[in-house]
């Protein structure tokens, strides 16, 4: 029998208090329940999802095609659809271990990190600029996101990353590298908007240490602490008192520089120490050629050097990121509004998490490392939970838990507590390796199973909750937009690197967006502009950075349609497609392209069509490129399968 | 039996959705409302409404003079709270005799449609948390944009359209923030129409190749490719609204554009906008735009005039601001009355903010969120009213207060919307555009 599984959960999900609360409880590493099929299952995660199923007397559906999982897979964990070579290069490789050798082949490629660095980048409400009241640039936040994209590339730990992003500042580091790198990962707790023009600017800090808090919150915890700023959390166990703790150690954290109209942001100086002393030197020679009264020889000799050094000189490696203040407590705010000030709290975690374990707090650092080490500790079993389900949701299009970023009260119940439970331990016990789980996820009967499901699976589970077939889905907006350049030839590699055009702490221009947009680099580089943002990637359901989304929405709306008809980029994109097109003979052009494009044959039939519609269209050249964009606007090109 | 199979229920799903005419569904208001549709004339940087509709006798006769009330415990810049006369002066219009200034003869010659609410007052006292508080309610959260919700809460009344459109919003203070639909669905949010004069456009409703008949031929190819991909797949709605969706952007590529150009609206009434010539063109173009598109059915119409924000060079720049502005505001509002719309629209002129009776330099006002006037025209609003009352010198909101949170409740009221019952459930919980504030402003409703 396998309805017991996961009693522990139904009974239990909404009571408050993290005694009760079963997110708080140790993890467990419940053996796989017993099903009645015995040769469906690959992985031991397929045995919780099997019997599932079976408890409804249904049966999973079985495997999907070679063609359809070559393309699910690169589309997965590249964002970028297969090659019709790759796609052959798959389907004809017959040995049993192919699928986890593509794989493995996949997770080495930097394409894998430009994924799922993007993933993570909705979850850190990541933007390259503040938006809110004053949209300002934030001119490095860009070294945050090519650190996120990095540490997916290298498998870094999570936890490693996790304690990185909050307090990477504070961790010892052997050499400038890593220095820099630790420090870019606190990069996390700045990109977030804030309200720089604030004539209150003790409103304005405690804002700002709010939207810290609840970001940290949702992404690491999935809990929306955010509420107990005001009032006790009526259903997640965090009390005022304790959110204020936790607050003292962000109110010992400096963000921004100066709390006034307009602020700006905190930046770590990591430049190597000749190329300080350089712009040391700089500015005093400018000082010198600067004085009155010198002869003309000197000026022209100072000309020259600071010419000289001016052309040597790398800019300053500036990061973004907060650093200490003096470490003070706050006193509670009651109903939120820091007029009316109640007890002072000490800081630190509350103890309803900890299960009355005091969290010491050094006496002279704010706290973060104490926080993010706690958090990624063996005692806190909320966050390999919380990691494992977004991976999850990434993969499979919805969580265990289908609100990843809110595991609390007022989220949903995971539909397979066990399962998480049994990922949440096997992910602690590779050592929070993300590819691990990539490789444990994808190699499962329940990733590779079909679309193609019963009628009665379709009809009584139209949300797949029970996860007994492949859910068709659209793709991301920057997978649809990355896919299209590359199947038109355009896509710049290029890695890393910021495209904006704007000095620190100044606004920017809304004027530079089209130009950004109709770069051909991988939409994870364009620049974030979280004022507003590039009108066909919105239109795609592109994460709104002004809040953290680990749950992107998918809608379908006209806008859409119209940017695939209409956009500069589509006509340029097609365009592109059609020049190539035209070197090969004419009664091989639609082939070719269906193959290209939909990475298949053309039937004769679509062979017939195309050749009719380009013969009559009147303009060689236009009539493929309109031809391309049917493809490109086409539902097998825009689903995932 | 209803044939589950792709063609047959596919096709009648499809067919469905596209003999709706251009009229779409709307959604029933669950209260019987007065007005149909809002146009808001949003007036960014903050006009000195204490100069243009709420004149101080005192404030003027103690010209220089310490402001005698306790100055407020924030304000935007530091000050001496010295009070500043007005440059101008105002005088009683029409039945209501409701005082308007003499830079802005057209909007007092209309005074008797209008309702001018004198004790409007909000939390912030900078631009960008005003506008977000005036556009969404919160000046600490990212919440939708009123015009999101309404849209939410009436549906489209033209499909062919998007139900809300923001000509030439700002794009800071704010920026996409005041006219996001946040975490409801993006059908909701904001379409926005910006550039210049003749440019300004709803996005990729031109199709480059600048023709109809060979972007249809276009459009059947792809509808044939994804009917074969469909009849191969079991029912998937996704798949079906896709494919709906190219036929609602073909219709709106063919009906957005003729909406949008008012180049075939007759002379005079170009000229009643001042869309003709001179310094009223620009915004009288954005508020004749706004008209054609509120006639068609697009539920929440803003257009933006700017920049009100007159720290120093008060005179010269409100002059031109008014002039500006009047001819093209009062142009809409009687277009609307002789149209017969204005009894179905709702018109709301305002800025995020006021400001101060006391100077800023020798010819500036500063911020001043704690009283200003607003003023409403149209659909539910009594006219020819003056609703509360700041201080003896315009400083402070004293009698009647309505905050914009008021403001909100009444705007849903008027529109059949219950704004203490019209929620959505997002991350575990009911939201409202009134959070857990508002009141109805019954006072000021016909």
């Amino acid at each position: 029998m396998q309805t017991s599984i996961g009693l522990f959960f139904v009974v239990t999900a909404f009571l408050s208090g993290a005694d009760d609360n079963p997110m708080f409880a140790p993890i467990q590493d419940p053996a796989p329940p017993l099903t009645h099929s015995a040769n469906w299952a690959r992985e031991d995660l397929d045995q919780f999802v099997l019997a599932q199923i079976e408890a409804k007397s249904w049966h999973p559906t079985g495997p999907a095609d070679k063609r359809t999982l070559v393309r699910r897979a690169y589309l997965d964990l590249h964002g970028l659809p297969p090659t019709p070579k790759q796609i052959e290069v798959f389907v004809n490789d017959s040995r049993p271990n192919a699928w986890p050798r593509l794989i493995d082949t996949l997770l080495e490629s930097p394409r894998y990190g430009e994924r799922w660095g993007r993933h993570w980048l909705d979850v850190a409400r990541y933007a390259d600029t503040n938006g809110m009241d004053e949209d300002i640039a934030y001119t490095s936040a860009w070294r945050y996101r090519d650190y996120v994209i990095d540490s997916f590339n290298k498998d870094k730990p999570f936890d490693t990353f996790i304690i990185e992003q909050l307090a990477g500042d504070l961790l010892p580091s052997g050499n400038l590298a890593e220095k820099r790198e630790q420090t870019i990962g606190t990069g996390f707790l700045s990109v977030g908007p804030k309200m720089l023009a604030c004539d209150d600017p003790d409103k304005m800090r405690r804002d700002i240490v709010d939207e810290q808090l609840d970001t940290m919150g949702r992404a690491f915890l999935g809990m929306t602490i955010g509420c107990a700023r005001c009032h006790d959390h009526k259903i997640d166990p965090i009390s005022i008192k304790e959110y204020y703790g936790l607050a003292g150690i962000f109110m010992s954290t400096k963000t921004l520089t100066k709390y006034a109209v307009v602020a700006d942001f905190h930046q770590h100086d990591l430049t190597e120490k000749e190329v300080q002393d350089g712009w040391i030197k700089l500015k005093k020679l400018e000082g010198q050629h600067g004085k009155k009264g010198i002869s003309k020889e000197d000026k022209e000799r100072l000309s020259g050097e600071i010419a000289t050094l001016k052309k040597k000189l790398t800019p300053p490696f500036k990061v973004m990121g907060p650093t200490e203040y003096p470490t003070q407590n706050v006193k509670v705010h009651l109903r939120g509004d820091y007029q009316t000030l109640g007890e002072e709290v000490p800081r630190g975690v509350p103890s309803a998490w900890t299960h009355g374990t005091t969290i010491a707090m050094p006496d002279k650092q704010s706290g973060r490392l104490e926080l993010a080490r706690w958090i990624t500790s063996s005692t806190n079993p909320l966050t390999p939970r919380v990691i494992v389900n977004r991976l999850w949701r990434w993969h499979f299009g919805r969580g265990i838990v289908s609100t990843p970023d809110n595991f609390g009260g007022l989220g949903e119940a995971p539909t397979h507590p066990a399962l998480l439970d049994h990922l949440a331990s096997r992910f602690v016990s590779s050592g929070w390796s993300v590819k691990s789980m990539h490789r444990l996820l994808m190699n499962s009967a329940t990733y590779r199973q079909s679309s193609h499901a019963s009628q009665v699976v379709l009809d009584d589970d139209p949300e797949n909750k029970l996860f007994a077939r492949w859910k068709r889905r659209r793709l991301e907006a920057e997978v649809i937009r990355d896919s299209i350049l590359m199947k038109s030839g355009r896509l710049d590699l290029t890695m890393g690197g910021s495209m904006m055009q704007v000095n620190s702490n100044r606004y920017v221009n809304r004027g530079h967006l089209e130009a950004h947009s109709l770069v051909p680099r991988r939409t994870v580089y364009l620049p974030v502009y979280r004022s507003t943002g590039y009108e066909g990637m919105k239109a795609f359901d592109f994460a709104d950075p002004a809040v953290p989304d680990g749950n992107r929405r998918t809608s379908t709306v006209a806008n859409q349609s119209l940017f695939l008809m209409n956009s500069k980029f589509m006509h340029q994109s097609s365009g592109a497609f059609a020049k190539n097109i035209l070197s090969i003979p004419e009664d091989e052009r639609a082939a070719h392209a269906i193959k290209q494009i939909l990475g298949r044959q053309a039937s004769n039939e679509e062979k017939q069509r195309a050749n009719s519609f380009v013969r009559n269209y009147n303009h060689e050249g236009k009539a493929w490129s309109a031809f391309a964009r049917v493809l490109f606007s086409s539902n097998e090109f825009l689903y995932l399968e | 039996m209803l044939q589950r199979s792709a063609t047959g229920f596919g096709a009648l799903a499809l067919q469905a959705m596209l003999s709706k005419e251009s009229r779409g569904e709307v959604k029933p208001p669950p209260l019987p409302g007065t007005a149909k549709r809002v146009i808001f004339l949003f007036m960014h940087g903050g006009p000195s409404t204490v100069d243009l509709f709420d004149p101080k006798p005192l404030m003027t006769r103690d010209n220089g003079k310490p402001f005698p009330l306790k100055a407020p415990r924030i304000q935007s810049h530091k000050s001496k709270n010295l009070l500043l006369k007005s440059p101008w002066s105002c005088k009683p219009h029409g039945q209501s005799g409701a005082q308007v200034c003499d830079l802005l003869p057209h909007i007092a010659s209309i005074s008797d449609d209008l309702c001018f609410v004198r004790s409007m007052h909000c939390s912030n006292s900078r631009h960008g948390g005003a506008l977000l508080e005036l556009h969404t309610g919160s000046d600490t959260f990212v919440r939708p944009s009123m015009g999101s919700w309404i849209n939410y809460g009436l549906g489209s009344e033209n499909d062919n359209l998007p139900g809300f459109i923001t000509i030439n919003p700002s794009s800071g203070h704010g920026g996409a923030g005041a006219w996001s639909p946040a975490f409801l669905p993006a059908k909701y949010g904001g379409t926005q129409i910006s550039g210049k004069s003749g440019a300004r456009k709803v996005p990729f409703i031109d199709n480059p190749l600048k023709d109809r008949v060979k972007q249809r031929k276009e459009l059947d190819l792809l509808a044939s490719f994804n009917r074969d991909h469909l009849e191969q797949r079991a029912y998937d709605h996704d798949l079906e609204s896709r494919i709906a969706s190219y036929e609602l952007a073909f219709k709106m590529q063919m009906e957005v554009p003729g909406v949008q150009d008012f180049s075939q609206e007759p002379d005079h009434i170009k000229k009643l906008y001042g869309a003709d010539a001179g310094p009223t063109k620009n915004f009288g173009e954005q508020c004749l735009m706004a008209r054609r598109f509120s006639e068609a059915g697009v539920r929440f119409v803003q257009a933006t005039h700017r920049y009100w924000d007159s720290h120093g060079n008060l005179t010269k720049e409100h002059e031109r601001l008014c002039k500006e502005m009047d001819q093209p505001v009062a142009g809409l509002i009687t277009d609307l009355k002789q149209r017969g719309l204005l009894d179905e629209t709702l018109v709301l002129w305002g800025g995020e903010f006021g400001r101060t009776p006391t100077a800023q330099g020798k010819d500036g006002r500063d911020h001043n969120p704690h009283g200003f006037t607003m003023f409403m025209a149209g659909g539910g609003i009594k006219p020819g009213t003056v609703f509360g009352s700041t201080d003896d010198y315009g400083y402070y909101a004293t009698e009647d207060k309505v905050h914009f949170h008021d403001l909100h409740a009444t705007i849903l009221h008027i529109l059949g919307i219950d704004h203490e019952k019209q929620t959505y459930h997002y991350a575990g919980r009911d939201f409202r555009l009134t959070d857990v504030e508002g009141r109805v402003v019954k006072e000021i409703l016909a």
